[in-house]
Protein backbone atom coordinates (compact mmCIF):
# COMPACT_ATOMS: atom_id res chain seq x y z
CA UNK A 1 0.00 0.00 0.00
CA UNK A 2 1.41 3.39 -0.97
CA UNK A 3 1.78 5.66 2.04
CA UNK A 4 3.23 8.53 0.05
CA UNK A 5 1.64 9.34 -3.28
CA UNK A 6 2.87 12.24 -5.39
CA UNK A 7 1.13 13.21 -8.60
CA UNK A 8 2.56 15.82 -10.98
CA UNK A 9 3.83 17.95 -8.13
CA UNK A 10 5.27 21.23 -9.38
CA UNK A 11 6.73 24.19 -7.56
CA UNK A 12 7.65 27.38 -9.34
CA UNK A 13 9.32 30.39 -7.74
CA UNK A 14 8.87 33.28 -10.13
CA UNK A 15 10.54 32.03 -13.30
CA UNK A 16 12.51 29.34 -11.51
CA UNK A 17 11.11 25.81 -11.57
CA UNK A 18 12.19 24.04 -8.36
CA UNK A 19 10.19 20.86 -9.01
CA UNK A 20 8.54 19.87 -12.26
CA UNK A 21 5.66 17.37 -12.48
CA UNK A 22 7.10 14.93 -9.99
CA UNK A 23 5.33 11.59 -9.66
CA UNK A 24 6.35 9.19 -6.93
CA UNK A 25 4.89 6.41 -4.90
CA UNK A 26 6.38 5.03 -1.69
CA UNK A 27 5.13 1.81 -0.17
CA UNK A 28 4.57 1.53 3.56
CA UNK A 29 7.47 0.01 5.48
CA UNK A 30 10.12 0.93 2.95
CA UNK A 31 13.17 3.11 3.16
CA UNK A 32 12.94 5.39 0.17
CA UNK A 33 15.94 7.40 -0.93
CA UNK A 34 15.69 10.63 -2.86
CA UNK A 35 18.97 11.44 -4.52
CA UNK A 36 20.11 14.54 -6.24
CA UNK A 37 22.89 17.06 -6.29
CA UNK A 38 22.67 20.25 -4.28
CA UNK A 39 19.89 22.47 -5.61
CA UNK A 40 18.23 19.66 -7.54
CA UNK A 41 14.91 20.20 -5.79
CA UNK A 42 15.08 17.52 -3.07
CA UNK A 43 14.40 19.81 -0.12
CA UNK A 44 11.60 21.60 -1.98
CA UNK A 45 9.93 18.26 -2.64
CA UNK A 46 10.25 17.15 1.00
CA UNK A 47 8.95 20.50 2.24
CA UNK A 48 5.90 20.09 0.01
CA UNK A 49 5.35 16.58 1.40
CA UNK A 50 5.43 17.77 5.02
CA UNK A 51 3.22 20.77 4.28
CA UNK A 52 5.73 23.58 4.73
CA UNK A 53 5.51 24.65 1.10
CA UNK A 54 2.41 24.85 -1.08
CA UNK A 55 2.77 23.28 -4.54
CA UNK A 56 2.12 25.42 -7.60
CA UNK A 57 0.42 22.46 -9.28
CA UNK A 58 -0.19 18.77 -8.71
CA UNK A 59 -1.05 17.00 -5.50
CA UNK A 60 0.40 14.78 -2.82
CA UNK A 61 -0.93 12.49 -0.14
CA UNK A 62 0.90 11.31 2.94
CA UNK A 63 -0.78 8.57 4.96
CA UNK A 64 -3.95 9.16 2.97
CA UNK A 65 -4.26 12.92 3.52
CA UNK A 66 -3.00 16.13 1.99
CA UNK A 67 0.27 17.27 3.60
CA UNK A 68 -1.35 20.33 5.21
CA UNK A 69 -4.00 18.18 6.84
CA UNK A 70 -3.55 17.76 10.59
CA UNK A 71 -4.43 14.05 10.18
CA UNK A 72 -1.40 13.64 7.94
CA UNK A 73 0.84 15.53 10.35
CA UNK A 74 -0.17 13.30 13.24
CA UNK A 75 1.55 10.47 11.38
CA UNK A 76 4.80 12.08 10.33
CA UNK A 77 8.12 13.00 11.83
CA UNK A 78 10.48 15.40 10.11
CA UNK A 79 14.14 16.21 10.47
CA UNK A 80 14.78 19.33 8.38
CA UNK A 81 18.08 20.05 6.71
CA UNK A 82 19.00 23.57 7.78
CA UNK A 83 17.40 23.60 11.16
CA UNK A 84 18.24 24.89 14.60
CA UNK A 85 16.54 24.24 17.85
CA UNK A 86 15.68 26.61 20.66
CA UNK A 87 19.00 26.87 22.48
CA UNK A 88 17.41 27.95 25.76
CA UNK A 89 15.79 24.53 26.22
CA UNK A 90 17.46 21.45 27.61
CA UNK A 91 17.68 18.52 25.19
CA UNK A 92 15.13 16.46 27.10
CA UNK A 93 12.73 19.39 27.40
CA UNK A 94 12.92 20.02 23.68
CA UNK A 95 12.16 16.44 22.70
CA UNK A 96 9.36 16.24 25.30
CA UNK A 97 7.90 19.49 23.94
CA UNK A 98 7.83 17.99 20.46
CA UNK A 99 6.14 14.96 22.01
CA UNK A 100 3.47 17.24 23.49
CA UNK A 101 2.98 18.93 20.13
CA UNK A 102 2.65 15.49 18.56
CA UNK A 103 -0.31 14.87 20.86
CA UNK A 104 1.22 12.98 23.80
CA UNK A 105 0.30 13.87 27.36
CA UNK A 106 2.99 15.25 29.67
CA UNK A 107 4.03 11.98 31.31
CA UNK A 108 4.05 10.02 28.04
CA UNK A 109 5.97 12.81 26.29
CA UNK A 110 8.69 12.70 28.95
CA UNK A 111 8.91 8.92 28.75
CA UNK A 112 9.05 8.92 24.96
CA UNK A 113 11.62 11.72 25.04
CA UNK A 114 13.87 9.59 27.22
CA UNK A 115 13.48 6.61 24.86
CA UNK A 116 14.10 8.74 21.76
CA UNK A 117 17.23 10.27 23.28
CA UNK A 118 18.44 6.80 24.19
CA UNK A 119 17.82 5.61 20.64
CA UNK A 120 19.97 8.38 19.13
CA UNK A 121 22.69 8.00 21.76
CA UNK A 122 22.01 11.18 23.71
CA UNK A 123 20.54 9.66 26.86
CA UNK A 124 23.30 11.14 29.02
CA UNK A 125 23.08 14.59 27.44
CA UNK A 126 19.40 15.32 28.03
CA UNK A 127 20.01 17.80 30.84
CA UNK A 128 22.35 19.98 28.77
CA UNK A 129 21.13 23.17 27.15
CA UNK A 130 20.63 22.69 23.41
CA UNK A 131 22.82 25.76 22.84
CA UNK A 132 25.75 23.74 24.20
CA UNK A 133 25.23 20.80 21.82
CA UNK A 134 27.71 20.25 18.98
CA UNK A 135 26.35 20.26 15.43
CA UNK A 136 26.38 16.48 15.29
CA UNK A 137 24.57 16.25 18.62
CA UNK A 138 21.97 18.73 17.38
CA UNK A 139 21.40 16.54 14.33
CA UNK A 140 20.85 13.51 16.55
CA UNK A 141 18.60 15.58 18.78
CA UNK A 142 16.61 16.55 15.67
CA UNK A 143 16.23 12.87 14.86
CA UNK A 144 14.99 12.21 18.41
CA UNK A 145 12.47 15.06 18.06
CA UNK A 146 11.31 13.62 14.73
CA UNK A 147 10.79 10.17 16.25
CA UNK A 148 9.31 11.10 19.64
CA UNK A 149 5.70 10.99 18.43
CA UNK A 150 6.17 7.44 17.09
CA UNK A 151 5.33 8.49 13.50
CA UNK A 152 4.33 6.14 10.69
CA UNK A 153 6.37 8.08 8.16
CA UNK A 154 9.68 9.77 8.88
CA UNK A 155 11.10 12.38 6.53
CA UNK A 156 14.81 12.90 6.97
CA UNK A 157 16.48 15.67 5.00
CA UNK A 158 20.24 15.05 4.95
CA UNK A 159 20.20 13.42 8.40
CA UNK A 160 23.90 12.65 8.54
CA UNK A 161 25.46 15.74 6.99
CA UNK A 162 27.00 16.84 10.31
CA UNK A 163 27.91 13.40 11.61
CA UNK A 164 31.23 11.59 11.74
CA UNK A 165 31.51 8.07 10.24
CA UNK A 166 30.51 6.42 13.52
CA UNK A 167 27.51 8.73 13.83
CA UNK A 168 26.50 7.92 10.25
CA UNK A 169 26.68 4.23 10.91
CA UNK A 170 24.54 4.72 14.02
CA UNK A 171 21.91 6.60 12.01
CA UNK A 172 21.90 3.84 9.39
CA UNK A 173 21.27 1.34 12.16
CA UNK A 174 18.40 3.48 13.47
CA UNK A 175 16.89 3.60 9.97
CA UNK A 176 17.02 -0.18 9.71
CA UNK A 177 15.45 -0.47 13.17
CA UNK A 178 12.64 1.82 12.04
CA UNK A 179 12.14 -0.32 8.96
CA UNK A 180 11.94 -3.45 11.11
CA UNK A 181 9.27 -1.71 13.17
CA UNK A 182 7.25 -1.19 9.98
CA UNK A 183 7.92 2.55 9.66
CA UNK A 184 8.37 4.26 6.34
CA UNK A 185 11.46 6.39 5.93
CA UNK A 186 11.82 9.03 3.24
CA UNK A 187 15.52 9.74 3.13
CA UNK A 188 16.75 12.78 1.31
CA UNK A 189 20.46 12.65 0.72
CA UNK A 190 23.28 13.33 -1.63
CA UNK A 191 25.44 10.72 0.09
CA UNK A 192 25.15 7.87 -2.38
CA UNK A 193 26.85 5.22 -0.29
CA UNK A 194 24.43 5.89 2.54
CA UNK A 195 21.42 5.51 0.28
CA UNK A 196 22.89 2.42 -1.36
CA UNK A 197 23.30 0.74 2.02
CA UNK A 198 19.84 1.22 3.45
CA UNK A 199 17.28 2.09 0.79
CA UNK A 200 14.82 -0.30 -0.82
CA UNK A 201 13.82 2.12 -3.53
CA UNK A 202 15.37 5.30 -4.82
CA UNK A 203 14.49 8.17 -7.07
CA UNK A 204 17.04 10.44 -8.65
CA UNK A 205 16.04 14.03 -9.11
CA UNK A 206 17.86 16.43 -11.37
CA UNK A 207 16.96 20.03 -12.12
CA UNK A 208 13.58 19.54 -10.48
CA UNK A 209 12.65 16.43 -12.44
CA UNK A 210 12.73 12.78 -11.43
CA UNK A 211 15.07 11.18 -13.95
CA UNK A 212 15.01 7.66 -12.57
CA UNK A 213 13.05 5.76 -9.95
CA UNK A 214 12.77 2.17 -8.92
CA UNK A 215 14.16 -0.57 -6.76
CA UNK A 216 17.87 -0.26 -6.26
CA UNK A 217 18.61 -3.63 -7.89
CA UNK A 218 16.45 -2.69 -10.89
CA UNK A 219 18.37 0.50 -11.43
CA UNK A 220 21.66 -1.25 -10.99
CA UNK A 221 20.66 -3.92 -13.51
CA UNK A 222 20.73 -1.42 -16.33
CA UNK A 223 23.43 -1.21 -19.02
CA UNK A 224 26.71 -2.21 -17.39
CA UNK A 225 30.13 -2.95 -18.82
CA UNK A 226 31.77 -6.35 -19.29
CA UNK A 227 35.54 -6.74 -19.22
CA UNK A 228 36.86 -9.67 -21.29
CA UNK A 229 40.46 -10.86 -21.16
CA UNK A 230 41.19 -12.63 -24.39
CA UNK A 231 43.77 -13.53 -26.99
CA UNK A 232 43.61 -13.75 -30.77
CA UNK A 233 41.32 -10.81 -31.55
CA UNK A 234 41.86 -9.81 -35.18
CA UNK A 235 41.56 -6.24 -36.39
CA UNK A 236 38.72 -7.23 -38.68
CA UNK A 237 36.69 -8.74 -35.83
CA UNK A 238 37.41 -5.76 -33.60
CA UNK A 239 36.09 -3.45 -36.36
CA UNK A 240 33.00 -5.56 -36.73
CA UNK A 241 32.37 -5.49 -32.99
CA UNK A 242 32.89 -1.73 -32.80
CA UNK A 243 29.98 -1.31 -35.20
CA UNK A 244 27.80 -3.29 -32.79
CA UNK A 245 29.20 -1.72 -29.62
CA UNK A 246 30.35 1.84 -30.34
CA UNK A 247 31.77 2.27 -26.83
CA UNK A 248 34.03 -0.78 -27.17
CA UNK A 249 37.50 -0.22 -25.74
CA UNK A 250 40.59 -2.32 -26.23
CA UNK A 251 43.63 -2.16 -23.99
CA UNK A 252 46.17 -4.91 -24.63
CA UNK A 253 44.44 -8.22 -24.03
CA UNK A 254 41.48 -6.56 -22.35
CA UNK A 255 38.27 -5.66 -24.09
CA UNK A 256 35.59 -3.56 -22.44
CA UNK A 257 32.07 -3.33 -23.89
CA UNK A 258 28.63 -2.33 -22.69
CA UNK A 259 26.16 -4.96 -23.88
CA UNK A 260 22.42 -4.49 -23.44
CA UNK A 261 21.88 -7.43 -21.08
CA UNK A 262 22.89 -10.91 -19.99
CA UNK A 263 21.92 -12.55 -23.33
CA UNK A 264 24.07 -10.14 -25.25
CA UNK A 265 27.06 -11.07 -23.10
CA UNK A 266 26.58 -14.72 -24.08
CA UNK A 267 26.22 -13.75 -27.77
CA UNK A 268 29.34 -11.63 -27.63
CA UNK A 269 31.42 -14.41 -26.08
CA UNK A 270 30.10 -16.88 -28.69
CA UNK A 271 31.01 -14.49 -31.49
CA UNK A 272 34.53 -14.00 -30.11
CA UNK A 273 35.06 -17.75 -29.81
CA UNK A 274 33.71 -18.28 -33.33
CA UNK A 275 36.14 -15.59 -34.53
CA UNK A 276 39.07 -17.58 -33.18
CA UNK A 277 39.59 -15.84 -29.85
CA UNK A 278 40.60 -17.60 -26.65
CA UNK A 279 38.68 -16.28 -23.67
CA UNK A 280 40.45 -16.26 -20.30
CA UNK A 281 38.13 -14.14 -18.20
CA UNK A 282 34.69 -12.49 -18.46
CA UNK A 283 33.98 -9.99 -15.70
CA UNK A 284 30.61 -8.23 -15.72
CA UNK A 285 30.77 -4.95 -13.81
CA UNK A 286 27.74 -4.09 -11.68
CA UNK A 287 26.50 -0.51 -11.99
CA UNK A 288 27.12 1.36 -8.80
CA UNK A 289 24.56 3.92 -7.72
CA UNK A 290 27.24 6.52 -8.26
CA UNK A 291 27.65 5.44 -11.91
CA UNK A 292 23.91 5.67 -12.47
CA UNK A 293 23.68 9.00 -10.68
CA UNK A 294 26.58 10.58 -12.55
CA UNK A 295 25.31 9.22 -15.87
CA UNK A 296 21.76 10.51 -15.34
CA UNK A 297 22.82 13.89 -14.03
CA UNK A 298 25.26 14.42 -16.90
CA UNK A 299 22.67 13.26 -19.42
CA UNK A 300 20.23 15.72 -17.91
CA UNK A 301 22.74 18.54 -18.21
CA UNK A 302 23.38 17.70 -21.87
CA UNK A 303 19.66 17.55 -22.60
CA UNK A 304 19.08 20.91 -20.94
CA UNK A 305 22.09 22.48 -22.60
CA UNK B 1 -2.41 26.86 20.85
CA UNK B 2 -2.09 27.10 24.65
CA UNK B 3 0.97 24.86 24.59
CA UNK B 4 2.56 27.23 22.07
CA UNK B 5 1.53 30.27 24.13
CA UNK B 6 3.11 28.78 27.24
CA UNK B 7 6.22 27.91 25.24
CA UNK B 8 6.51 31.50 23.95
CA UNK B 9 6.01 32.90 27.45
CA UNK B 10 8.65 30.53 28.85
CA UNK B 11 11.00 31.50 26.04
CA UNK B 12 10.80 35.17 27.02
CA UNK B 13 11.40 34.20 30.63
CA UNK B 14 14.28 31.80 30.02
CA UNK B 15 16.01 34.05 27.51
CA UNK B 16 16.09 36.63 30.26
CA UNK B 17 14.09 39.08 28.12
CA UNK B 18 12.00 39.71 31.22
CA UNK B 19 15.12 40.18 33.35
CA UNK B 20 16.68 42.69 30.93
CA UNK B 21 13.40 44.56 30.42
CA UNK B 22 12.82 44.47 34.19
CA UNK B 23 16.30 45.85 34.89
CA UNK B 24 15.89 48.68 32.41
CA UNK B 25 12.43 49.42 33.74
CA UNK B 26 13.74 49.57 37.28
CA UNK B 27 16.43 52.01 36.11
CA UNK B 28 13.72 54.12 34.45
CA UNK B 29 11.58 54.10 37.58
CA UNK B 30 14.53 55.08 39.79
CA UNK B 31 15.42 57.89 37.39
CA UNK B 32 11.84 59.11 37.18
CA UNK B 33 11.38 58.83 40.94
CA UNK B 34 14.57 60.82 41.53
CA UNK B 35 13.39 63.48 39.10
CA UNK B 36 9.99 63.56 40.70
CA UNK B 37 11.54 63.93 44.14
CA UNK B 38 13.81 66.81 43.25
CA UNK B 39 11.56 68.63 40.78
CA UNK B 40 8.57 68.68 43.06
CA UNK B 41 9.43 71.20 45.71
CA UNK B 42 8.03 71.49 49.16
CA UNK B 43 5.16 73.48 47.67
CA UNK B 44 3.78 70.28 46.17
CA UNK B 45 4.86 67.68 48.68
CA UNK B 46 2.33 67.64 51.47
CA UNK B 47 0.34 70.50 49.94
CA UNK B 48 -3.40 70.45 49.28
CA UNK B 49 -3.36 69.86 45.56
CA UNK B 50 -7.00 70.69 45.13
CA UNK B 51 -6.28 74.19 46.37
CA UNK B 52 -3.15 75.05 44.40
CA UNK B 53 -3.46 75.23 40.65
CA UNK B 54 0.29 75.54 40.04
CA UNK B 55 1.19 72.69 42.36
CA UNK B 56 -1.40 70.57 40.60
CA UNK B 57 -0.02 71.55 37.20
CA UNK B 58 3.44 70.43 38.29
CA UNK B 59 2.02 67.04 39.24
CA UNK B 60 -0.02 66.80 36.04
CA UNK B 61 2.98 67.67 33.87
CA UNK B 62 5.35 65.26 35.59
CA UNK B 63 2.77 62.44 35.69
CA UNK B 64 2.02 62.89 31.98
CA UNK B 65 5.72 62.90 31.18
CA UNK B 66 6.16 59.71 33.20
CA UNK B 67 3.28 58.01 31.42
CA UNK B 68 4.56 59.25 28.05
CA UNK B 69 8.08 57.88 28.62
CA UNK B 70 6.79 54.63 30.12
CA UNK B 71 4.54 54.10 27.13
CA UNK B 72 7.61 54.56 24.90
CA UNK B 73 9.38 51.88 26.88
CA UNK B 74 6.45 49.48 26.57
CA UNK B 75 6.15 50.23 22.84
CA UNK B 76 9.83 49.38 22.34
CA UNK B 77 9.49 46.12 24.28
CA UNK B 78 6.33 45.21 22.29
CA UNK B 79 8.04 45.70 18.94
CA UNK B 80 11.29 43.99 19.94
CA UNK B 81 9.49 41.02 21.49
CA UNK B 82 7.45 40.33 18.36
CA UNK B 83 9.65 41.56 15.52
CA UNK B 84 11.14 38.16 14.68
CA UNK B 85 8.62 35.79 16.20
CA UNK B 86 7.83 34.22 12.80
CA UNK B 87 10.42 35.65 10.38
CA UNK B 88 13.27 35.16 12.84
CA UNK B 89 12.28 31.55 13.43
CA UNK B 90 12.19 30.94 9.69
CA UNK B 91 15.55 32.67 9.21
CA UNK B 92 17.27 30.62 11.90
CA UNK B 93 15.46 27.37 11.06
CA UNK B 94 13.66 26.78 14.36
CA UNK B 95 10.20 26.95 12.81
CA UNK B 96 10.57 24.00 10.41
CA UNK B 97 10.28 21.32 13.05
CA UNK B 98 7.41 23.12 14.82
CA UNK B 99 5.34 23.89 11.74
CA UNK B 100 5.05 20.22 10.70
CA UNK B 101 3.51 19.18 14.01
CA UNK B 102 -0.22 18.42 14.18
CA UNK B 103 -0.99 22.02 14.99
CA UNK B 104 -2.67 24.35 12.51
CA UNK B 105 -0.77 27.42 11.40
CA UNK B 106 -3.54 29.48 12.97
CA UNK B 107 -2.98 27.87 16.37
CA UNK B 108 0.78 28.16 16.02
CA UNK B 109 0.49 31.87 15.27
CA UNK B 110 -2.17 32.62 17.87
CA UNK B 111 -0.14 30.72 20.45
CA UNK B 112 2.80 32.97 19.77
CA UNK B 113 0.59 36.06 19.83
CA UNK B 114 -0.97 35.07 23.14
CA UNK B 115 2.41 34.20 24.68
CA UNK B 116 3.97 37.55 23.77
CA UNK B 117 0.70 39.34 24.53
CA UNK B 118 0.50 37.84 28.03
CA UNK B 119 4.06 38.90 28.72
CA UNK B 120 3.35 42.44 27.49
CA UNK B 121 0.15 42.72 29.52
CA UNK B 122 1.98 41.66 32.68
CA UNK B 123 4.89 43.98 31.96
CA UNK B 124 2.73 47.00 31.08
CA UNK B 125 0.48 46.48 34.10
CA UNK B 126 3.43 46.25 36.50
CA UNK B 127 5.11 49.29 34.97
CA UNK B 128 1.98 51.43 35.10
CA UNK B 129 1.15 50.42 38.66
CA UNK B 130 4.76 51.08 39.72
CA UNK B 131 4.55 54.52 38.10
CA UNK B 132 1.26 55.28 39.81
CA UNK B 133 2.74 54.08 43.10
CA UNK B 134 5.74 56.36 42.63
CA UNK B 135 3.47 59.36 41.97
CA UNK B 136 1.42 58.53 45.05
CA UNK B 137 4.56 58.15 47.15
CA UNK B 138 5.97 61.49 46.08
CA UNK B 139 2.78 63.57 45.86
CA UNK B 140 0.14 61.72 47.82
CA UNK B 141 -2.07 61.69 44.74
CA UNK B 142 -3.82 58.52 43.62
CA UNK B 143 -3.95 58.70 39.82
CA UNK B 144 -7.61 59.21 39.03
CA UNK B 145 -9.24 56.80 36.58
CA UNK B 146 -6.58 54.23 37.45
CA UNK B 147 -8.57 51.27 36.13
CA UNK B 148 -9.43 52.65 32.67
CA UNK B 149 -5.99 54.21 32.44
CA UNK B 150 -4.37 50.86 33.15
CA UNK B 151 -6.52 49.28 30.45
CA UNK B 152 -5.45 51.92 27.93
CA UNK B 153 -1.80 51.61 28.94
CA UNK B 154 -2.02 47.87 28.23
CA UNK B 155 -3.90 48.39 24.97
CA UNK B 156 -1.12 50.45 23.39
CA UNK B 157 1.51 47.65 23.28
CA UNK B 158 -1.17 45.26 22.02
CA UNK B 159 -1.79 47.59 19.07
CA UNK B 160 1.93 47.58 18.32
CA UNK B 161 2.08 43.83 18.86
CA UNK B 162 -0.65 43.26 16.26
CA UNK B 163 1.08 45.32 13.55
CA UNK B 164 4.49 43.79 14.34
CA UNK B 165 3.06 40.27 14.33
CA UNK B 166 1.46 40.95 10.96
CA UNK B 167 4.78 42.19 9.62
CA UNK B 168 6.71 39.20 10.88
CA UNK B 169 4.51 36.80 8.90
CA UNK B 170 5.61 38.36 5.62
CA UNK B 171 8.73 40.50 6.01
CA UNK B 172 12.27 39.78 7.15
CA UNK B 173 13.02 40.53 10.79
CA UNK B 174 15.05 43.60 9.88
CA UNK B 175 12.43 44.87 7.43
CA UNK B 176 9.68 44.32 9.96
CA UNK B 177 11.61 46.15 12.66
CA UNK B 178 12.14 49.13 10.37
CA UNK B 179 8.46 49.13 9.39
CA UNK B 180 7.14 48.81 12.96
CA UNK B 181 9.40 51.50 14.43
CA UNK B 182 8.79 53.68 11.37
CA UNK B 183 5.03 53.43 11.71
CA UNK B 184 5.25 54.08 15.44
CA UNK B 185 7.37 57.19 14.83
CA UNK B 186 4.81 58.30 12.24
CA UNK B 187 1.98 57.83 14.72
CA UNK B 188 3.82 59.75 17.46
CA UNK B 189 4.72 62.64 15.15
CA UNK B 190 1.16 62.65 13.79
CA UNK B 191 -0.20 62.72 17.34
CA UNK B 192 2.03 65.63 18.27
CA UNK B 193 1.04 67.53 15.12
CA UNK B 194 -2.59 66.99 16.03
CA UNK B 195 -2.07 68.50 19.48
CA UNK B 196 -0.13 71.44 18.09
CA UNK B 197 -2.87 71.86 15.47
CA UNK B 198 -5.44 72.16 18.25
CA UNK B 199 -3.30 74.74 20.05
CA UNK B 200 -2.94 76.77 16.86
CA UNK B 201 -6.47 76.13 15.65
CA UNK B 202 -5.14 74.60 12.43
CA UNK B 203 -7.65 72.04 11.12
CA UNK B 204 -5.38 70.57 8.42
CA UNK B 205 -2.73 69.68 11.00
CA UNK B 206 -5.37 68.11 13.25
CA UNK B 207 -6.63 65.97 10.36
CA UNK B 208 -3.08 64.85 9.58
CA UNK B 209 -2.89 63.51 13.12
CA UNK B 210 -6.24 61.79 12.75
CA UNK B 211 -5.07 60.06 9.56
CA UNK B 212 -1.86 58.78 11.21
CA UNK B 213 -3.98 57.55 14.12
CA UNK B 214 -6.08 55.56 11.67
CA UNK B 215 -2.92 54.04 10.16
CA UNK B 216 -1.61 53.07 13.62
CA UNK B 217 -3.79 54.03 16.58
CA UNK B 218 -1.00 53.55 19.16
CA UNK B 219 -0.56 57.26 19.86
CA UNK B 220 -4.30 57.82 19.93
CA UNK B 221 -4.53 55.30 22.79
CA UNK B 222 -1.92 57.30 24.70
CA UNK B 223 -3.85 60.57 24.12
CA UNK B 224 -7.00 58.96 25.40
CA UNK B 225 -5.07 57.70 28.43
CA UNK B 226 -3.74 61.19 29.24
CA UNK B 227 -7.24 62.59 28.91
CA UNK B 228 -8.60 59.84 31.19
CA UNK B 229 -6.09 60.69 33.92
CA UNK B 230 -5.67 64.46 33.62
CA UNK B 231 -9.32 65.37 33.07
CA UNK B 232 -10.22 63.62 36.32
CA UNK B 233 -7.55 65.33 38.39
CA UNK B 234 -8.58 68.10 40.76
CA UNK B 235 -8.41 71.27 38.66
CA UNK B 236 -7.46 69.07 35.75
CA UNK B 237 -10.49 69.89 33.63
CA UNK B 238 -9.86 73.61 33.75
CA UNK B 239 -13.18 74.35 35.40
CA UNK B 240 -11.55 76.16 38.27
CA UNK B 241 -9.21 78.14 36.04
CA UNK B 242 -11.26 78.53 32.89
CA UNK B 243 -8.62 80.52 31.03
CA UNK B 244 -6.06 77.71 31.21
CA UNK B 245 -6.84 74.13 30.21
CA UNK B 246 -4.11 71.82 31.59
CA UNK B 247 -4.35 69.64 28.46
CA UNK B 248 -3.28 72.66 26.45
CA UNK B 249 -0.39 73.48 28.76
CA UNK B 250 0.93 69.95 28.30
CA UNK B 251 1.48 70.79 24.62
CA UNK B 252 2.66 67.89 22.42
CA UNK B 253 2.35 65.32 25.23
CA UNK B 254 -1.15 66.43 26.23
CA UNK B 255 -4.52 65.55 24.84
CA UNK B 256 -6.02 68.79 23.62
CA UNK B 257 -7.63 66.75 20.88
CA UNK B 258 -8.93 63.67 22.69
CA UNK B 259 -9.77 60.55 20.68
CA UNK B 260 -13.43 59.61 20.90
CA UNK B 261 -15.05 56.38 22.08
CA UNK B 262 -15.39 55.43 18.42
CA UNK B 263 -11.64 55.71 18.08
CA UNK B 264 -11.30 53.19 20.89
CA UNK B 265 -13.75 50.87 19.16
CA UNK B 266 -11.74 51.34 15.95
CA UNK B 267 -8.55 50.47 17.85
CA UNK B 268 -9.99 47.24 19.21
CA UNK B 269 -11.31 46.31 15.78
CA UNK B 270 -7.90 47.24 14.32
CA UNK B 271 -6.14 44.73 16.61
CA UNK B 272 -8.61 41.95 15.80
CA UNK B 273 -8.45 42.69 12.06
CA UNK B 274 -4.65 42.76 11.95
CA UNK B 275 -4.39 39.48 13.85
CA UNK B 276 -6.90 37.91 11.44
CA UNK B 277 -4.90 39.15 8.43
CA UNK B 278 -1.70 37.88 10.02
CA UNK B 279 -3.23 34.42 10.53
CA UNK B 280 -4.44 34.44 6.91
CA UNK B 281 -1.00 35.49 5.63
CA UNK B 282 0.85 32.95 7.77
CA UNK B 283 -1.48 30.15 6.70
CA UNK B 284 -0.77 30.79 3.05
CA UNK B 285 2.94 31.43 3.03
CA UNK B 286 5.69 28.95 2.24
CA UNK B 287 8.07 28.25 5.07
Amino acid sequence: MAIIEVRSLTKVYGREVACREICLSVEEGQIFGLLGRNGAGKTTLVKMLVGLIYPTAGEAEVAGYAPQDIRSRRQIGFLPENFRFHGWLKGRELVAFHGRLAGLDGRMARRRAHEALELVGLAGEGQKLVANYSKGMQQRLGLAAALVGDPRVVFLDEPTSALDPLGRRHVREILLTLKEAGKTVFLNSHLLSEVEQVCDRVAIINQGTVVAAGRLDELQAGPATVAIRLDGLTGELAKELRQLYPDLQREGDRLTVAPGGREEIADLVARLVAGGCRIYEVTPARNSLEDIFVYLVREGELACG
Amino acid sequence: MWLMALFTFREAWRKRVVLVAGGLTLAFLILFGTGLHFVLGDTVRGADLTASFWAMMEVITLSSMGIYLASFLVAGVAILAAVGSVSGEIENGTLYALAVRPLSRRDLFLGKFLGVGAMLIAYAALLFLALAGLIYWQTGLVLPGLGPALGLFILKPLVLLSITMLGTTRLTTLGNGVLAFGLYALAVVGGMMEQIGVLLGNTATVYTGVVTSLVLPADAVYRRLVATVVNRMPLGNGQDVPFLNPQMTLGPIGSGSTPSDWMLVYTLAYVVFLVAVAVYTFQRRDI
